[in-house]
């Protein structure tokens, strides 16, 4: 096996050879599709790409200037795409544009763990060579903001962190004799639209002419109730894979005008399959079955397995492909909804207090099990917030337990520069209500530094907990805006004048009395 | 009894120390103006125009020298053959041109002119076989000539030291009956494309890709031929080929320029689709090259079976049209009628004239560049020139001049030259720091300065000018008594 790796370095390092190679490429397909329990509706559409055998760059091959690179050939794998991977030695890359707010509590855990609100991007890349992982980092951005039409470019050093745990690797590491290193940054504020679909779009090998990516229109994805799309790439032995993958809620209640959930591919997309995407190796349509209610699907499923009913679009189809479930009667809701959360720990995250300068960040945490729980919690803080980590308190219905928190490293947040990265991991008893609170201030900025629509506030990174029993599940707490002091924008011009006005009739007063000539007039007498 | 004080008694309503107030008041003002100027003003060096204008001008007859030696053989028979060459030559072009005749064999980067046996004019390396009973003084001389410039050729991509060769295949549609799910790109290129982009590594380095698109529809209705069941492009079709919008052929990832060829499979509702003349005729040729951009290739398959991978072998046509696509592009001149090379690449004398034909280029858009720099300059007073810029002008017209003074270079030693002194003249035209002020226009300032010291020079003004005249006004009150 070491030889065989050693081999295969040594032919990616010489640029002819890697020619001679045939990369073997496999493309699936496959959508996911789940009625939610208050009525609404989850697809989760995902494409891979397979590049068998092949390996992340080592970066001791990038220099700074000279750009020589060793061919790269793709027919099923998107070439812009592997570009960027190429020129910046990234080893895995995960990018999430999304737009809402997942409600874990009764939508339940999402098919892709990634529903943070905004544009989140993180990514390993292995530490060596003469360009630092740091500028890759700013490379890479870039050009994901150039290739998705995506404000990434903003995602720079004030929101970039490297968090320690609560991101690892979801692919393999290879092993180059390299540590490898973690760059994460996230951006609330960034909406995912057309814009950025098109170009998503544009990476899949069949585009959205034929396959299951045809049922992405959209007209009825940026209508849906929470929606995002993500881009991963990660490496195992058996090659770099690229899976690209879109997830919405949309809700059938809405356009009915009876309290019924019935759905199909053409009430939800607005258009059924053509025809099937001819490069596929499979093309699956996976549909969850209701566990409760009268309920009839149409076709009937090519397979059943367990609770699932899976769909297998051949290399043609004979008549357009439509699926649906209908339901005999009114969806009820059920009574308990509010009290019964779907996940093992509920979360809210506010921020309090009503002044410009000063507030307190306010977690609430619910522990839905009857088991402890530990929970690492990694808020990435914009300097635009700082946190006075004395006042830090945890509390259980009003009795201070700040033996709950452990493991603390908090990475200090420089003014204009860098962003606070804290973790810590929270012990949550069984059915048990934790308050974790701390003081913050707000920071002051610069003139300069305001966004074009200031008075709007700023939107802060959601934070991230990760449940112990399951590292891979990550739940984003929703964002949150923060309203700092602003200054009147409107009338630079007024400021000016009024200024210099001032400064003026000082500076007038003081010179006249200075330089005023007093003379004594005798007034004639006698008048 | 006391009467009201008298004011010019008391020390700060002296005449002296009033004056001395608003003295100090304009000293002040005087003192600080240096040090306005110096925080408010723009950095702006001078340029050398005058020599750039002089490099431009003393560029138009920049020469390189090319020697040419006739074998004996050839000045026996016409002993004035050799200068009859030169002359010819000497009025075609611009080179500086010797001809010459010797027994003896080459020395260093010249050429020789040898008998041939056969009747064929066969070029091999630097050397060029010519039939004796042909060798007369002009057609020698339109020989040659070919073979040391080549013409000025619209086709021929802007010279830059590095190109990224994209080859793509597209499906228009894949789902329509018939999809090519792979070819053997990379044997195509290894077989047909790197014998040529190793010859040019001298000129060029290349970065290449490939990559397959299963949907490339076109932006238009090709024509329907009524004759046979075959669709025709137009040649104003041709021009609007390229459906940018929905082709994703172009990366972002670098700066270079990129050589586009496209392998285009029509549809399989939309074959033969054949390239039209201007008559409205189908042409033999499935290939057209778009100047400067790249070139395609459109194969109409058969329409069996469904699936297919194109081999080493069915491409084999394609990619002998993208290699010549890429020696039009790349300006690599075309041997005249009649001549034929011992191998595929080009030869000596084809990547000489190369090399002459990108220094020549390269030469004319420097100090192009570097004159459209000094007027830049000169038109847009507010412009800022800083050090970096000053210095990349005065080195790219070092570079300049060294290469008109210097004879012994080698001709890939001339290219270097030209391409820093062209790099150079380029960093310095687009240098960021020349922006920084433009936005901050002369108005703008004014606007900001008047209010506060249009309200605080006035009563400055207005007292030194009243101390002024009560000055004289005293002097003349003073002399007056006296005479």
């Amino acid at each position: 096996m070491y030889l065989i790796s050693t081999l295969v370095l040594l032919l990616c390092s010489s640029t002819i050879a890697l020619e001679n190679l045939v990369l073997e490429e496999e493309y699936t397909e496959y959508l996911s599709i789940r009625s939610l329990r208050d009525g609404k509706v989850a697809s989760s559409f995902s494409f891979k790409t397979l590049l068998r055998d092949a390996s992340p760059r080592d970066p001791r091959q990038l220099s700074f200037d000279d750009n020589q690179d060793a061919s790269q050939h793709y027919t099923l794998f998107p070439l812009t795409l592997g570009q960027i991977l190429r020129q910046y030695a990234i080893t895995e890359l995960h990018l999430t544009l999304n737009a809402g707010k997942w409600n874990y509590d009764s939508w339940g855990v999402p098919d892709e763990p990634g529903v943070g609100p905004g544009a989140e991007l993180w990514a390993w890349m292995a530490d060596g060579g003469t360009m630092s992982v740091d500028h890759r980092w700013q490379g890479l951005r870039n050009a994901l903001a150039g290739l998705f039409c995506a404000s990434l470019g903003s995602l720079d050093e004030q929101r970039t962190t490297s968090p320690q745990y609560a991101f690892p690797p979801e692919g393999t590491i290879p092993d180059l004799g390299l540590p490898h290193q973690i760059r994460h940054a996230s951006h609330a504020s960034e909406h995912v639209c057309t814009e950025n679909l098109t170009p998503f779009l544009k990476l899949l090998p069949c585009k959205s002419s034929s396959g299951l990516a045809s049922l992405l229109n959209p007209h009825r994805l940026f209508d849906a109730d929470w929606h995002g799309m993500g881009i991963h790439v990660l490496w195992n032995p058996d090659g770099i894979e690229v899976h690209l993958n879109f997830q919405l809620v949309s809700d059938p209640l809405r356009p009915s005008t009876v309290q019924k959930q019935d759905w199909s591919l053409e009430s939800l997309f607005d258009r059924t399959i053509q025809k099937s995407c001819p490069v596929a190796v499979t093309s699956q349509i996976s549909v969850s079955l209701p566990s409760s209610g009268m309920y009839r699907i149409t076709p009937e499923p090519h397979t059943l397995q367990g609770d699932n009913a899976h769909y297998e679009l051949g290399s043609s189809l004979a008549e357009p492909f439509n699926v649906g479930i209908e339901w005999a009667g009114e969806l009820e809701y059920p009574s308990a909804l509010r009290d019964s959360s779907l996940m093992p720990i509920s979360i809210h995250r506010t921020l309090q207090g009503p002044t410009q300068d000063k507030g307190r960040l306010l977690v609430t945490l619910r522990n839905n099990g009857p088991n402890e729980l530990k929970v690492l919690y990694l808020e990435t803080m914009p300097w635009l917030l700082q946190f006075y980590l004395h006042t830090t308190t945890m509390h259980i219905d009003g009795i201070p337990r700040n033996d709950l928190i452990s493991n603390v490293s908090y990475i200090l947040p420089v003014p204009h520069y860098q962003p606070a990265t804290f973790e810590s991991v929270l012990t949550i008893p069984g059915n048990a209500t934790v308050r974790y609170s701390v003081d913050v201030t707000k920071a002051f900025l610069r003139y300069t530094e305001h966004p074009p629509d200031a008075q709007r506030g700023w939107d802060l990174p959601p934070a991230v907990f990760v449940p112990s029993t399951d590292s891979l599940r990550r739940m984003y707490a929703p964002a949150l805006l923060v309203d700092l002091a602003t200054p009147d924008f409107s009338m630079p011009y007024n400021v000016i004048i009024f200024t210099c006005s001032v400064v003026a009739f000082i500076f007038g007063s003081t010179f006249n009395l200075l330089t005023r000539k007093f003379v004594v007039v005798h007034l004639p007498e006698g008048n | 009894m006391d009467g009201p004080r008298n004011p010019s008694t008391i020390f700060f309503q002296y005449e002296r120390i009033r004056r001395s107030i608003i003295a100090s008041y304009w000293i002040v003002i005087i003192l600080a103006i240096p040090l306005w100027w110096q925080t408010t003003s723009i950095e702006r060096l001078s340029l050398p125009s005058s020599e750039v204008y002089a490099q431009a001008e003393a560029h138009r007859g920049f020469q390189l020298p090319v020697r040419i030696i006739l074998d004996s053989e050839f000045t026996k028979r016409d002993n004035s053959l050799a200068l009859e060459v030169q002359t010819v030559l000497k009025d075609s072009s611009a080179l500086d041109i010797r001809v010459s005749g010797s027994s003896g064999r080459s020395e260093g980067d010249s050429y020789l002119v040898l008998p041939s046996e056969s009747q064929e004019i066969r070029v091999e390396g630097r050397e060029l076989f010519f039939p004796l009973e042909k060798a007369s003084a002009s057609v020698l001389a339109k020989t040659l000539a070919s073979f040391i410039l080549p013409d000025k050729d619209h086709r021929v991509v802007q010279y830059s030291p590095r190109y990224r060769l994209s080859f793509s295949l597209l499906n228009e549609d894949s789902s329509g009956g018939q999809v090519v799910e792979a070819w053997d790109a990379s044997n195509g290129i290894a077989r047909h494309i790197e014998p040529i982009t190793s010859a040019l590594s001298v000129l060029h380095n290349f970065t290449i890709e490939s990559q397959a698109q299963f949907y490339a529809p076109l932006a238009f209705e090709p024509l329907k031929l009524s004759e046979d069941e075959a669709y025709g492009l137009t040649p104003e079709q041709l021009t609007v080929f390229v459906n940018s919008a929905e082709w994703t052929l172009s990366s972002s990832s670098s700066n270079d320029p990129v050589l586009h060829f496209l392998l285009f499979v029509p549809s399989a509702s939309r074959r033969p689709l054949k390239i039209l003349n201007k008559e409205g005729k189908p042409t033999n040729s499935n290939s057209f090259l778009i100047p400067q951009w790249g070139g395609i290739v459109i194969a109409n398959l058969p329409e069996s079976p469904s699936k297919i991978r194109l081999s080493t072998d069915d491409l084999k046509s394609s990619f002998t049209t993208f290699s010549q696509q890429l020696l039009t592009l790349l300006g690599v001149p075309r041997l005249s009628s009649g001549a034929v090379r011992s191998r595929q690449q080009p030869t000596g004398w084809q990547i000489d004239a190369l090399l002459r034909y990108r220094a020549i280029e390269n030469v004319v858009r420097t100090s192009d560049t570097l004159r459209s720099t000094v007027s830049l300059v000169e038109q847009i007073p507010n412009m800022p020139v800083g050090e970096k810029v000053r210095n990349d002008v005065r080195d790219a017209l070092k570079a300049l001049k060294s290469l008109s003074s210097s004879s012994n270079m080698t001709l890939t030693g001339i290219l270097a030259t030209s391409r820093d002194a062209l790099t150079l003249s380029q960093k310095a035209f687009f240098h960021p720091g020349m922006l920084a002020l433009l936005y901050f226009p002369v108005e703008h300032k004014y606007a900001v300065y008047t209010p506060l010291f249009a309200s605080a020079i006035i009563p400055l003004v207005v007292a030194a000018m009243r101390e002024v005249v009560a000055w004289r006004k005293q002097r003349r009150g003073v002399q007056v008594p006296q005479g």
